[in-house]
């Protein structure tokens, strides 16, 4: 398969275009260097919230972020979905176009949760060649996120960053980081968050996630991905590890998609990754 | 030993245990898959639901928070989705409300007005077919030619025959749920006609004439064949003259208001 385009690293500090702030966006210059929007919200006819989504195009850089392209899918990707995407990606001309490293449906039905992968050759392989798909259709390369799981399976064959290298090198494609999902998988499987970034080919990563997690309790052992809350301090250190192990500047962003607060709450989160950042290009 | 299975075995078995708690967990399973396998099924419901509340703001309010997520889990439960876009586990909400609350017929006429607004909210733009532009297109029609026109409306507008006093639960309903209640019933049944003014989802009550002419214009009646719609059954020329003139008002209303966006003859 022909390796796509490039994708050229870009640095810059953004936040989520959500409702909420709709007004925010479109009346004031928010402090941000792109948004990232999700893209199934935005993969419809016409009406006011593709309206919105030109207006803030206007000031800001665009990055599509999907959830349903289900790139772990057996079965295949769905022609229409990739049919829609494509159309929204040539009106928005985006960053670039990112999803996730999952499955969310079969041929019947449809989870709208970003499922879990087998991480084995089978599943690798099905992985590419959606990928490889998706990315011909789009005509450019795309972003896939490193998902937040709550199992892994007994026929597991690779570990999680050894099958990212596998699927990044194979496809050409590139990374998105969600440093929370890390640390979210690695308190529920146990392995090393150290051992897990640097199996990770860094040259490859382009964007950074940050967000908050419901944490364990004593009837639920397992840390649930929430995007409810404020970034917690372990994660904060973790992305201060990544960005210092990073060989190129990258886009960071705070997700945060439930309950949520008033915008100068999310940009001083965005404040302190911007500070995290910038203490590790300083040389030591 | 059982035969090697498949990604595609695999997930399907995945699915079926998110969607059914009773479905038996894939084999070799522990513990920890367990565990974590009920926080896919608790997502899967709770998103379904969500998306839902999102959907259906008005008739949650209506029905209360409790009330409403148990109709919401049981139409997910019975209707899972499989399409790509979440928004379309509301379709069909409307008819399950209707099951789940058959003496409050008020609650899926209201999830279908709420749905209604959805679908036409996000339709493709068009130009709207006005008056000026009426005018023009049919100067040279003969008798024949106003028979035979057919109507095209903004794309996915619909209509349907009512009970439920909507415009005065959808005003109660905006905001506080605790607001004073209208009596929920009409007192005879009416029409509603769901469009787009703009870029704002918009609806109206008419006549259930009307709202039957707009609905089989809709599906490619003639207006010649809405004005015996509108006529009634085996009519005098009497009952067809003033259902033309009826038809006519309603033409120049529908042209007003922005419903049509195009003709043919």
């Amino acid at each position: 398969m022909q390796q796509p385009s490039t994708i050229a690293p870009f640095d810059g500090f953004g936040l989520g275009l959500r409702r909420t702030h709709y007004e925010d966006f479109l009346e004031s210059d928010v402090p941000v260097d792109f948004v990232e929007v999700i893209s199934e919200n935005y993969m419809i006819d016409g009406g006011r919230q593709l309206r919105i989504l030109d207006q803030v195009r206007e000031k800001h850089p665009v990055i599509l972020h999907g959830v349903s392209m289900s790139i772990g899918s057996a079965g295949g990707l769905d022609p229409d979905h990739l049919a829609k995407l494509k159309r929204l990606e040539r009106r928005v001309d985006p960053l670039w176009v990112s999803d996730h490293l999952c499955w969310t449906r079969t041929s019947a039905h449809n989870s709208h949760d970003l499922l879990p992968m087998p991480l084995t050759e089978e599943a690798l392989t099905a992985v590419c060649a959606n990928i490889d798909r998706a990315q011909n259709e789009l005509g450019r390369a795309m972003l896939f996120e490193n998902p937040s799981s709550y199992l892994t399976f007994p026929e597991d064959e690779l570990s999680e960053w050894q099958f990212l290298s596998e699927m990044a090198q194979r496809t050409g494609c590139y990374l998105l980081l969600d440093v929370n999902n890390i640390y979210v998988s690695a308190r529920n499987h146990g392995f090393s968050q150290d051992e897990y970034l640097a199996g990770l080919p860094l040259d490859r990563v382009r964007q950074i996630h940050l967000a908050g997690h419901d944490p364990a309790t004593d009837g639920r052992p397992v840390i649930i991905d929430t995007h409810d809350r404020a970034v917690v301090d372990g994660v904060w250190d973790l992305y201060a590890k990544a960005t210092a192990m990073l060989p190129q500047p990258v886009a960071t962003m705070i997700e945060r998609d439930e309950d949520i607060p008033p915008l100068p709450e999310l940009l001083a989160e965005l404040d302190r990754a911007r500070g995290i950042a910038s203490e590790a290009l300083v040389p030591a | 030993m059982s035969a090697r299975q498949t990604l595609a075995d695999r997930q399907a078995a995945f699915l079926r245990s998110v969607l059914d708690e009773d479905a038996p967990l894939p084999e070799g399973w522990g513990n920890s898959q367990t565990a974590g396998m009920s926080v896919y099924r608790g997502n899967y419901r709770s998103a379904l639901v969500g998306a839902l509340e999102n959907t259906f703001e008005r008739t949650a309010r209506y029905v209360g928070e409790g009330p409403f997520k148990k109709v919401a889990a049981h139409h997910a439960i019975a209707h899972p989705p499989s399409g790509w876009t979440i928004e379309e586990a509301g379709s069909g909400f409307d008819a399950t409300c209707a099951q789940l609350f058959a003496n409050n017929p008020e609650v899926a006429e209201l999830a279908w007005l709420e749905w209604a607004m959805l679908q036409v909210s996000n339709a493709p733009e068009t130009q709207p077919f006005g008056a000026s532009e009426f005018g023009p297109a049919t100067a040279e029609f003969r008798d024949e030619d106003w028979m035979g026109l057919q109507i095209e409306f903004q794309p996915r507008a619909s209509s349907r025959e009512v009970r439920a006093n909507l415009s005065a639960l959808w005003i109660a309903l905006e905001e506080d749920a605790s607001a004073d209640r209208p009596d929920p019933l009409l007192e005879m049944a009416k029409g509603c006609i769901v469009s787009r003014e703009g870029e704002l989802p918009t609806f109206q009550i008419v006549t259930t004439g009307t709202a039957r002419a707009f609905d089989a214009m809709q599906s490619g009646a003639s207006y010649g064949e809405a004005i015996m719609l509108l006529a009634g059954g085996d009519p005098d020329a009497e009952a067809i003259q003033q259902a033309a003139v009826q038809a006519g008002a309603m033409l120049g209303e529908w042209l007003n208001e922005g419903l049509i966006v195009g003709v043919k003859a």
